[in-house]
This record gives structure tokens, sequence and C-alpha cells, in this order.
């Protein structure tokens, strides 16, 4: 949708970096990784994750609100509110009619599935809890951010797996451009590090088994690289027509100028070995920014740390941008946070344009030979007139942001 | 039976310990009828009463939710 202006006016993230987004800008900055053997995953073939440090619901929601949310709707909520409040939107006074809210997730609420399902085993199905089905559904994520906030225009949930958080920001674009709102609470959430699900992620091959090192287990395009780590948390972004957003007198933080989606065809899980998929979305991203492959200063990449991904994704960087853009992952920090991957990544990327500074892939001590493209190994400062955010996940699906200053 | 009501109330379901007095109806103590189901199982799991989540609907105060607990509790 060439012409259309999308400001960010207000970003709000839970990250593995900390709950806010001056401490996941300063985690990333640092280059280290907080990811650490993880007592939930004792019993579990990989026992290390990347988790929200100091992450209190009841202390950040109130105890009695806390109860009936799962967590990956409770960091959402948290984002959220940190999002609003640098947005300077006042919910109590704004026309909620014309709030959407349209955010990302994949796999809804294991951890409340998983404890009732531990009830129904050990008590019988009489005990199951009545919040079961109202504190896992995908869909509660919008719901709930909805009551929170009172924003009655359209609300949803997107679900594309680890392409979650920016799929739903490129459908929050959408609506934004054909004028069924004028704000739009936007980003992704997700809450999976739970046995059964580890247990799924490691029986795949896909995680990292770097256990006598976790910190070092999160290694994008290192050719040392075995699979990524688990993160968890959320990142939301306020998204108005820059128009708009001016007309308030709103500080835009950034701007998204182009989105592009794709899927695969191809595997269930194993990316196109080309990166035929994300291709197409990038350059459809490109296309709708009006921007050329030679424009694109920075790429925050998908770079999850394993081998298929990063290789196919490289390749595809290689042969598509001819700027020779610096390209970073901020995976090797955060670990993979999954469906809220990409709208944390999108946030990390408005801020790199914002602050003209590229943040380090973190772990990158061994540079695949196989992997022609210039990748930040340490922060780097540098104009970015346009950035782009890439996301692929399970099932093929890709979505691109483009992304520039304000 | 008022106390153990009451901190069931406030450990399982968190309601804030100065809203429960005898008199204070379901509004008063914020229970919506999802709380209620939970009470129910609550009250089953936590002091072996069987009282269903429709018997707590009807009865108008806490007082009354206290009188029902008294009362099956009586005939275990």
């Amino acid at each position: 949708m060439a012409g259309i202006d999308v400001a960010v006016t207000g970003v709000g993230m839970v990250t593995p970096g900390g709950v806010g987004v001056v401490p996941t800008w300063a985690a990333v900055r640092s280059g280290r990784s907080p990811a650490a053997f993880d007592p939930v995953l004792e019993s579990n073939p990989v026992r290390i994750s990347c988790r929200v440090p100091g992450f209190d619901p009841d202390a950040l929601l109130g105890a009695r609100r806390a109860l009936r949310l799962d967590r990956f709707v409770q960091f959402a909520l948290v984002a959220a509110r940190e999002a609003l409040a640098d947005a300077g939107l006042d919910t109590k006074t704004w026309d909620g009619a014309r709030v959407g809210v349209v955010l990302g997730n994949g796999d809804g609420g294991p951890e409340t599935v998983e404890a009732q399902h531990r009830v129904m085993l050990r008590d019988g199905p009489g005990r199951v809890s009545s919040l079961l089905l109202p504190m896992q559904l995908p869909n509660m994520l919008a719901g709930q951010a909805a009551i929170e906030f009172g924003a009655t225009g359209p609300n949803l949930v997107v679900s594309t797996a680890c392409a979650s958080g920016t799929t739903a920001i490129g459908v929050a674009r959408d609506l934004l451009a054909l004028d069924r709102c004028d704000v739009v609470l936007t980003g992704g959430s997700e809450a999976l590090i739970t046995p059964l699900a580890m247990a799924g992620f490691a029986q795949m091959g896909a995680l990292s088994r770097r256990e006598d090192d976790p910190a070092a287990a999160s290694r994008p395009f290192d050719a040392d690289r075995d699979g990524f780590v688990a993160g968890e948390g959320a990142g939301i972004l306020i998204l108005e027509r820059l128009r708009d957003a001016r007309a308030r007198g709103a500080r835009v933080r950034g701007r998204i100028v182009g989105y592009g989606a794709s899927a695969d065809a191809h595997h269930m899980t194993s990316p196109h070995p080309t990166g035929a998929g994300i291709e197409s979305a990038v350059r459809a991203a490109l296309a709708d920014a009006g921007a050329g492959p030679g424009d694109v200063q920075h790429v925050n990449a998908h770079g999850t740390s394993t081998p298929l991904n990063d290789l196919a994704e490289a390749r595809m960087l290689k042969r598509t941008l001819t700027g020779d853009p610096l390209v970073t992952s901020t995976k090797g920090v955060t670990g993979h946070l999954l469906g809220a991957a990409g709208a944390v990544e999108a946030i990390l990327t408005v801020l790199s344009v914002d602050q003209a500074l590229v943040p380090p892939t973190a772990n990158l001590t061994h540079p695949d030979p196989g992997i022609d493209i210039k990748i930040a190994v340490s922060e780097t400062s540098m104009p970015i007139d346009l950035a782009l955010s890439n996301s692929s996940g399970f099932g093929g699906q890709n979505a691109v942001l483009a992304i520039a200053a304000a | 039976m008022f106390e153990q009501f009451k901190s069931l109330l406030v450990d399982k379901l968190k309601v804030a310990p100065d809203l429960i007095t005898p008199e204070a109806t379901r509004e008063d103590i914020e229970l919506d009828s999802l709380d209620v189901v939970e009470l129910s199982l609550m009250l089953n799991s936590e002091l072996g009463l069987t009282i269903s989540d429709d018997e707590l609907l009807e009865a108008a105060t806490v007082g009354d939710m206290v009188a029902l607990m008294e009362e099956r509790g009586a005939k275990i």
C-alpha cells in the first residue's frame, strides 16, 4: 500500500533483557545473552532458556487480575501499558471504537493447558478449572487488551508461528490504511517455555544443546550454531497514520513504510533452502515502501541460530539486496521469542533507525564461511534511512516490515 | 466457618480482605460466574463440601454462602 505512512508513536517490551524498553535495549546493545539453566525444564532433553527476569505479575497487574491471565497475556498487558504511556494516549478519554487491537501469538497458553491437564489426570475432569479455556485461547490476547483499555474497534489475533508478531504489525498497518481504525495497538506475545512445548522443540532438533555454556548457545550466523534458545515475552507498538500523529503532536519514534508477506509452500518446518519464500516477502515490503533493493542499510534478520534458517536467509539477503546492508540478529541476546519475536525485533529496528545504531549479533565468534553478508559483530553507529525486520515461521510463513526514521 | 471461607476467597481468588463481610453480596466482592465455579471446586477440594455453583449463585450474601457451608458441613 505505497503512499501510506504509518507512525510508531509508542513502544513497550517485556523480554529476557528485562521488563521495559530501556533494560531490553541496554541488554541487546551489550551483546550478552541472559540464557541460563531453567529449573522448569530440569527433566527435559534441553534445559536452557531465556526467561524474563524479575517479572512479577501480581505487582504489575494486581493479584486478582493476574490470577485469570495466562503468562502470555500478562506479558502483553504489561508491555501495552508501557507502549500507551509512551504514546501519550489516554485510554479513559479516547474514542475506543476507532482503536483496533491486532496481536500475534503462536501457541496460546500452554502453561495453563499443561497445569489443567495434570489436574485432570490426577483428580478427574470434574476438577478442571472453568478458566482453562478463557485463559488459554490465543485470541484472549487481544480480547483482554480490549477489556483493559476500552478498545472496541477491530480485535484479532494472528497466528503465523514465529512470524506472528510481524504479521500482526502488517495487518495493523492495513487496518490504518483502510481507515478502519485511527489507532492500532499491535505486536506479539508468547510464553511457550513449558516442559511439553520445549520437549516438542527439542525432539524436532530445533534447540541448541550447548548446555555447558548457555549464554553462548544462541549464535546466529556462527559456524558453530546448533539451534535456537527459546525466549518469552512481548513487544507492543502503538500505530497511527503519520498525519494523525503529527496533528496531535505525538512524538514519532519511527515509521512503518512497508509490509510484505508470503508462504514458502515447501515444508512444515524447513525453510525453502534458497530462501525463495522470504525473498518474496522482502520484495513485497520494498515495493510497498516504494523502495528498491539498494535502498536498505540495515536488516534485523530472523536469524534464529538454526543451521538451515540462517543459511537460507543469508543467501536470500545476498541475492536480493544490492546495497550491502549491515545485518544483525538480536536473537543472539534475547533468544527466540517465537510469536513475540517479530514484534520485539520491529521495535528494536525502530530504535536502531531512530538512534542510528545497529546492535551486535551476540556470540558471532566464527562466522560461517558459507554466509557472505555483512554482519554486525559489535555495535555500529551509522545513519539508517531504511531498514528491514524479517520473520519466518513454521508452516513456511514469512513477514517483512520496512522501517524508516521519523 | 466464616473465617475459613474468607481465607479461601483471599488466598485462592485474591479478593481484597476488607471487602469480605457477612453482609457483602457477590457483586460487592466482585465474583463473577467463573469465580463461583472455581469457588465450588475449591470448597470441594479444600474443605470436602459439595455445593454446586448454582447453589452458590442463589446465595444472596457471603453470610448466606457460609450458612450453606455450615449446613453441608453438618451433614458430612
